[in-house]
């Protein structure tokens, strides 16, 4: 298992591009939505709780502000641990279509005999097995 | 899965529609203060303290009595209408006491937040999706600063007060303003503004330390010329 290590992060440029983008905007964008609703929604309901618009800029401003510098904080960290889960992701798919690809192309040219072998994480280990089976 | 799509798009307009049914005001709204429970229908909200208001009502008439010591609180009344087709906001107040000048001393001049007493504020609130865009137009009565005065307020800026009443004069006396908020907010703000959400009242001594009385009355909103 080990001799088939990636050390690349992008092996299978087109088909892990996609699917990077595809991992990193379903988890982005349903997680910016949702924290663009709860803000509002909670700032809101609570500056509709406080009524008074001097009390709402004495309370709820300074505290606005403090969140949205703690949103401009962790939006990059999240971002980048977001986009590592999925370059993670994206590598454990692209990984072993590439792997499945080239030693195909090299049992069809004749240069590989043995069966292919996936990484122990790699997702698609079942295809693989039963490609084995087939070019036994 | 169409139905299913079909269901959802019209929940949701069946939702918006009850939303905006449900909190369409009937115009105009009046509150006379004749009877002892008109204040069930305002929202108390309180931001430094308590100010005592009571309905003071006789076997005709009443008023809303206003008793603020070294406090600051306010009546909210939620009411959606639309100041481009209904601009007009009345009310009758009168001033027995005015806060005291501040005991606090100023560092800078233009830290004024703690002279930010009046005897009287009459608020027409124009909320926004956002809270902090809400703008706020402010109508008050002041011991000191000159009648028609437009001041930005010293706690936010989307806060617009402007000065109706100055000074003395007028002390112990009914006196009935009538404002057209669509002009006074593109005149305070200039900007169009958007629907109106609320109305509140307050009397408040917390920044001055001191003690304020006035009353309020008649209070009318969402009209134009000739429906009153």
């Amino acid at each position: 298992m080990e001799q088939n290590r990636r050390k690349n992060k992008i092996i299978q440029g087109p088909i892990q591009k996609k699917l990077l983008l595809l991992v990193f905007f379903a988890a982005v964008i349903p997680a910016g939505i949702i924290t663009v609703c709860l803000y509002y929604l909670i700032f809101n309901l609570l500056a509709w709780q406080i009524g008074i618009p001097e009390a709402v800029a004495y309370n709820l401003i300074p505290v606005a502000q403090k969140v949205n510098l703690i949103i401009m904080i962790t939006i990059p960290i999240a971002l980048i641990i977001i986009w590592v889960i999925a370059l993670e992701l994206s590598h454990r798919i692209a990984g072993p279509i590439y792997r499945l690809e080239k030693d195909l192309d090299a049992i069809i040219a004749g240069t590989k005999k043995g069966p292919i072998q996936l990484r122990k994480n790699d997702l698609l280990k079942e295809l693989a097995d039963k490609i084995n089976k087939a070019i036994r | 899965m169409p139905k299913l799509k079909i269901l959802s798009i019209a929940a949701v307009f069946i939702i918006l529609l009850g939303y905006v049914f449900v909190s369409a005001a009937e115009l105009p709204k009046w509150f006379p203060f004749k009877k002892k429970d008109s204040l069930n229908e305002w929202e108390e909200k309180i931001f430094k303290g308590r100010v005592l208001y009571s309905v003071k009502a006789t076997k005709t008439d009443g008023y809303l009595s206003a008793i603020s010591k070294n406090a600051a609180s306010g009546i909210f009344y939620r009411i959606r209408f639309n100041p481009k087709k209904t601009p007009l906001v009345s009310w009758k107040w009168k001033v027995v006491k005015f806060p005291e000048a501040s005991k606090v001393k100023l560092v800078v001049d233009s830290e004024w937040i703690e002279k930010d007493d009046y005897a009287a504020r009459f608020y027409v609130i124009f909320p926004k999706l956002a809270f902090n865009l809400t703008k706020t137009l402010e109508y008050v009565w002041d011991k000191q600063v000159p009648k028609g005065t437009i001041l930005t307020s010293p706690y936010y800026k989307n806060i617009k007060i402007i000065v109706l009443e100055s000074g003395r004069e007028h002390i112990n006396r009914w006196v009935l303003e009538k404002r057209n908020i669509y002009d006074d907010f593109k005149q305070a703000f200039g900007l169009e503004p958007g629907e109106a959400g609320a109305i509140a009242i307050m009397t408040d001594t917390d920044d001055t330390a001191s003690t304020a009385e006035a009353y309020y009355d008649e209070i009318r909103v969402g009209y134009k010329n000739g429906t009153e």
